[in-house]
């Protein structure tokens, strides 16, 4: 049961993560065009951001118990409220951006770092957590991190196909990000509590 | 002999319009171009599903002529705004419509806003065209241009095209707004549409969330329908009877090459119950690609 709800959060975390790059290319879109220029920026902006969210996960996860229970919960905290902004504010903010920068190159960098780099380096710092604790619980580490980045590919996988096929065709944005922040909270919380568990439960 | 040398002149100069054609591809950062030069006649066509999708062509013989059915078409804003003075083009491709405008109006400003300078390029390498003061051309995204322009323009046209669609965020109430916000009083927004899938009902839908007003001309055949939009209520444009005679409108150089009777005979009533069903598409709700890959029945309705 324990690891069922395990691989559900991972695959869900997948589904966000890949999913909110195509909900920001229709985000960027009316301010930006959906050129390729666009898109490299879109994508170098989510790769910096797994990078990061990796490095940062693998040194929160050799942190003490008690201040690796803390990284989780401030990086949770910052995922959910830079998903808020960029939900929220996120339009405002590219008008802004749009007004006030007149070279396509920074405005874009601006945008990018502004609405996605922050959530997506958040969420992914939960990745090297989840290869620890499946290694705490007997599986060698590189079958932990194997399991952990192919179901979570999978996620990304489902996450891209069910935005561009399913969502985006039926839903507005605005109201999908919001549905992006309400499942990522609750798939962070239930994720902190997995990673609470003893490693013999 | 004599008929012996015309033959001879007459092959050599078959063989020399034959070597003068070619084709040549063009991958651009935004387009799969290729350029094809067929006697005086030369097409812009852009790689898209299932095919080519013809952008422009020119006859360099005879530049003025509106090769491309749907360009006469774009000239029925004539019955709507019969003096433009400023116009703002968002699309250039091969600047078929261009040339006889120009030609039509020298005194007019025709400001073009192109987003692939390999097509900037490729217009005036291949397809002959020489932008001028009066024809000045902006590499931008055209909404970006139309945000950040100050200036106010009799029409304002939409013929931007991606490989056979029009990028979502030219589609949209918000970009419309932004367009009507750009004309002049009595000025007009015209559209270049396809009326072959499901997005053709859902483009007219979200014209009229932003204009009053609307009127279609059907190029026959061709499955292209130019909108023409106003952003006043009255006088009313939609009773053809009202509008200016072909005659009174007609210029010099449009004679052989545009009549204007054959565009006032496009025009069609707009198709209300289609519209009905359709969507109006949003920054926020845009699913273009969705409803262009449904094709429709495009009944007509005179």
């Amino acid at each position: 049961m324990v690891n069922f709800a395990f691989y559900l959060v991972v695959v869900t975390l997948g589904v966000l993560s890949m999913g909110f790059q195509l909900l920001g290319s229709r985000l960027l879109s009316p301010h930006f065009g959906s050129s390729i220029i666009v898109w490299s920026w879109l994508i170098s902006t989510f790769l910096a951001a797994f990078s990061s969210g990796s490095m940062l996960g693998g040194w929160i996860s050799n942190l003490s118990e008690e201040r690796r229970g803390r990284g989780r919960w401030i990086a949770a905290a910052v995922a959910v409220a830079s998903l808020a902004f960029t939900a929220f504010g996120g339009r405002a903010t590219l008008n802004q951006i749009e007004l006030g920068m007149s070279s396509e190159g920074v405005g874009l960098f601006t945008a990018c770092v502004s609405l996605f780099f922050v959530p997506v380096t958040a969420l992914s710092c939960f990745g090297p957590q989840c290869v620890q604790f499946l290694a705490t619980r007997g599986t060698p580490p590189g079958k932990a991190s194997g399991l952990v980045y192919g179901v979570s590919t999978l996620g990304n996988i489902a996450g891209v196909m069910l935005t561009a096929f399913v969502l985006i065709p039926n839903f507005r944005v605005s109201t999908l990000l919001s549905v992006w922040l309400g499942v990522a909270a609750a798939g962070l919380l239930a994720l902190i509590g997995l990673l609470r568990l003893p490693s013999n439960s | 002999m004599k008929i012996l040398l015309t033959f001879c002149v007459l092959a050599s100069a078959a063989v020399a319009a034959e070597a003068g054609n070619y084709i040549e591809r063009y991958d651009t950062i935004y387009n799969s171009l290729t350029i094809e030069r067929t006697g005086t006649v030369v097409e812009m066509r852009a790689r898209a599903h299932g095919g080519e999708a013809l952008e422009s062509a020119v006859d360099l013989s005879d530049p003025l002529k509106l090769v491309v059915p749907y360009t006469r078409s774009l000239f029925g804003a004539l019955f709507l705004q019969p003096k433009p003075e400023r116009v703002l083009m968002i699309g250039l491709g091969g600047a078929g419509f261009h040339r006889l405008f120009t030609a039509a109006y020298p005194t007019a400003l025709l400001q073009t806003v192109e987003l692939d300078p390999k097509v900037h390029e490729l217009c005036q390498s291949h397809l002959g065209f020489k932008p001028t003061a009066q024809t000045p051309v902006a590499v931008l995204d055209g909404r970006l241009f139309v945000k950040r322009d100050k200036g106010r323009w009799d029409w304002l046209i939409l013929d931007a095209f991606r490989g056979g669609f029009v990028p979502p965020h030219l589609k949209t109430v918000e970009f419309y707004r932004e367009c009507a916000a750009r004309l002049n009083d009595r000025g007009v927004f015209v559209s270049n549409l396809h009326a072959t899938s499901e997005l053709y009902y859902s483009d007219l839908k979200t014209i009229r969330e932003v204009f009053p007003q609307v009127v279609i001309f059907e190029t026959a055949g061709r499955g292209n329908v130019i909108a023409c939009a106003v952003k006043y209520r009255t006088p009313v444009i939609t009773d053809a009877a009202k509008w200016p005679t072909a005659e009174s409108l007609a210029r010099a150089p449009f004679a052989g090459r545009l009549d204007l009777n054959t565009v006032r005979d496009e025009h069609w009533a707009l198709p209300e119950q289609a519209i009905a069903r359709g969507k109006i598409l949003s920054d926020d709700f845009a699913p273009v690609e969705f409803l262009d890959a449904m094709k429709t029945n495009n009944t007509k309705n005179k």
